[in-house]
């Protein structure tokens, strides 16, 4: 069966690779002086390596 | 079913909105950041397009936003993970069972979150942020008095009898417990009844990217469509689950973060209280009186109407959200099903209903936002999506598209393997063609996905011609589905309830609730037989319909069983409390139903008493 951690854990790495680097590039958003993209873009790598992790671990036990 | 009485209240225009939406430029402020921000180079960014007009602002036009090539790329690599979960699932199908109820071996924590994501629409989402927009914190009702006591229930004190009768369905259940007549009458009326409400939340998805992406309506729904079609034909039930949980997680990590910034620039939450009245940021201080808020509401029918009946009703019966839990892998891990997604539904408020009321606060404080208007006044259905344009930069603007894309699927999902199912099951194995193979019915079952799927295309655009079948046919099924769960009750935890006495009730409780609609006025709506009681708002009419078709279903379900013939003892079996043996559970003491639902109640008490 599937670990659905996986296809998460790197979805949301990928995803969150993307966002970090378009980050320094992009203009902020009318409302906001946050880089927005740059806190979820780390966010969402720190998530979906989270998800790797684990299921890394419950692999090799 | 909840999504009923939402739906009723606060949802997507359903008339063409163009003619509604404006968007105001009369600030200075809006129009400095309007001329910054057209979007010369194609970047993201919010575009208003003014007119020298009565109030500087043009009525024709929404409030576009404009994506870049970094949110297609994010919206695709989406595509490409769901399409890829069903493929790599395709495998695990090897039979009828697997497709239709995902062979009882989903890990709980999958079915947890499914749990929560199948119920988790993008009407949902939309909705909720509407409805945080136009009510308040009292929105949170629909959360912490409604879904989440519900689901405690369904974990705790039904999920055993659910599980233990191995049934495939809820109309299964119902005719192992009673008769063939009241699964039928469920099963018709179930199956209408999810294609319906797949077909009406497409329509609404359609227009709201046509109107805030300026999509193509007829592209956005047969692409979804054929996306939601290729991952659940694939990998059936398991397929769905594990990409509903996907799905979750991208609406939790795609909508919170406009929830942190739009509070933070609202001033937080002491701010956001002092820029509006009393009644929206508090949930129980004005429900004494129907007429000191502005859902129009009092407590006895909130609670009894909202938090017993409508909720319990949806999350005790509805087979859409039990099924997720009956896909687990032990009787144990089913019953914690409800009871671990009760904590991140506990949390949704924060997400969903945050930004619509942070969407008003900053209205009032003119810092260049404002709710586009709708006639005298605004249109809260567009809360959500304005907000994002305002707070999310190109790339994240995508993320937060694609969450509502997400979340759209996943409601979507939900419906079509909840349909395929009680189709499969209970109509056409029951009543069409017994005592075929397995290989059969798992073809039946993939046939009647497709079916399912080209059913709600063609409702979507039935919806788009005759809005007032549409909104007729919602009223009849809240009808049909009020008195559910008195039905449930009686039969779960009282063995002398018969068949008989269970059809009576249903019916009995369906007309009690046309009849309450019919003679009474809200907002002028019912009243077709003469009206006898007016409610001050159509949410306080669903809610007394629902008491009232709850309590008759109850004491006509009750009165007959005495009447007719009680079902034999050893028929009832694993269906009924006192003839079921609840299994003791030999886990860590975190892991038993009690001690969780009790942890879960003791949040609960204290959010409402936080928001009280």
């Amino acid at each position: 069966m599937l670990d659905l951690r996986i296809p998460s854990g790197f979805f949301f790495a990928i995803t969150g690779v993307i966002l970090v680097a378009v980050s320094f590039t992009n203009p902020h958003a009318p409302m906001t002086d946050a880089n927005v993209d740059l806190y979820t873009g780390l966010a969402m790598v720190a998530f979906g390596g989270v998800l790797l992790a684990l299921a890394n671990r419950s692999r090799k036990t | 079913m909840l999504s009923w009485l939402k739906k009723s209240d606060v949802i997507l225009p359903r008339s063409d909105p163009y003619p509604a939406i404006g968007c105001s430029c009369a600030s200075r402020k809006q129009t400095q950041f309007l001329s910054r921000q057209v979007p010369a180079d194609g970047h993201a960014g919010a575009v208003c397009f003014c007119e020298s007009g009565a109030r500087g602002c043009s009525h024709g036009k929404a409030i576009q936003v404009t994506l870049s090539a970094v949110d297609y790329v994010i919206l695709v690599l989406y595509f490409a993970f769901v399409l890829g979960i069903g493929w790599r699932l395709r495998k695990t199908v090897t039979s009828a069972g697997e497709f239709l109820t995902g062979g009882h071996k989903v890990p709980v924590w999958i079915t947890s979150l499914a749990f929560l994501a199948a119920n988790l629409g993008a009407q949902e989402v939309v909705g909720m942020c509407a409805s945080g927009a136009k009510y308040g914190i009292m929105t949170s009702h629909f959360y912490w008095i409604g879904a989440v006591p519900a689901m405690l229930f369904v974990g705790v004190f039904m999920m055993p009898f659910y599980y233990g009768s191995k049934a495939r369905s809820v109309p299964e259940y119902l005719r192992m417990r009673f008769d063939e007549k009241t699964r039928g009458l469920n099963a018709l009326s179930f199956a209408i009844m999810t294609i319906f409400s797949s077909g009406i939340s497409m329509y609404a998805l359609g227009k709201m990217f046509q109107l805030v992406l300026g999509w193509s309506f007829d592209a956005s729904v047969i692409l979804s469509a054929l996306i939601v079609l290729a991952y659940t034909y694939l990998g059936g039930l398991t397929s769905a689950i594990y990409n509903e949980v996907l799905q979750f997680f991208l609406i939790v990590v795609g909508f919170s973060p406009l929830a942190i910034l739009s509070v933070q620039k609202a001033g937080g939450w002491g701010g956001i209280q002092q820029r509006l009245p009393g009644v929206m940021t508090h949930a129980w201080k004005h429900v004494g009186n129907a007429q000191d808020n502005p859902m129009g509401v009092e407590a006895f029918g909130l609670v009894a109407g909202l938090g017993f009946v409508l909720s319990f009703g949806y999350w005790c019966t509805d087979f859409l959200v039990v099924q997720r839990a009956m896909a687990a892998d032990s009787m144990s891990a089913a019953r914690r099903t409800p009871l671990i997604a009760a904590f991140p539904k506990m949390v949704m408020p924060f997400i969903v209903i945050l930004p619509g009321i942070a969407a008003m606060a900053l209205t009032q404080m003119g810092t260049g936002y404002t709710l586009p208007a709708k006639g005298d006044g605004y249109d809260y259905d567009q809360a959500l999506t304005t907000m994002m344009a305002q707070f999310y930069p190109s790339g994240m603007l995508g993320v937060g598209l694609t969450a509502l894309m997400a979340s759209f699927m996943s409601g979507m999902a939900g419906n079509v393997t909840a349909f395929n199912t009680v189709f499969t099951f209970d109509i056409y194995q029951s009543y069409i063609r017994p005592n075929a193979s397995d290989k059969h019915y798992l073809a039946v079952g993939r046939i009647t996905t497709v079916v399912g799927i080209a059913l709600s295309i063609a409702t979507a655009y039935l919806a788009a011609q005759f809005n007032n079948i549409m909104d007729f046919l919602q009223l009849v099924f809240g009808f049909v589905n009020a008195p559910l769960f008195a039905t449930f009750l009686l039969g779960m935890f009282w063995k002398r309830t018969t068949g008989h006495g269970a059809f009576v009730g249903l019916v009995s409780g369906t007309l009690a609730a046309s009849a309450t609609h019919g003679l009474s006025m809200a907002e002028g709506k019912g009243g077709w037989l003469g009206s006898i009681h007016t409610f001050p708002s159509q949410m306080a009419q669903n809610f007394w319909i629902a008491i009232f078709a709850w309590s008759s279903c109850f004491l006509v379900t009750l009165v007959v069983s005495l009447m007719t013939k009680a079902h034999e003892e050893s028929t009832l079996r694993g269906l009924v409390y006192g003839l079921t043996e609840i299994p003791v559970e030999n886990v860590a003491w975190y892991r038993r139903p009690g001690p969780l639902a009790l942890i879960v109640a003791g949040l609960l008490v204290l959010l409402n008493l936080i928001f009280l």
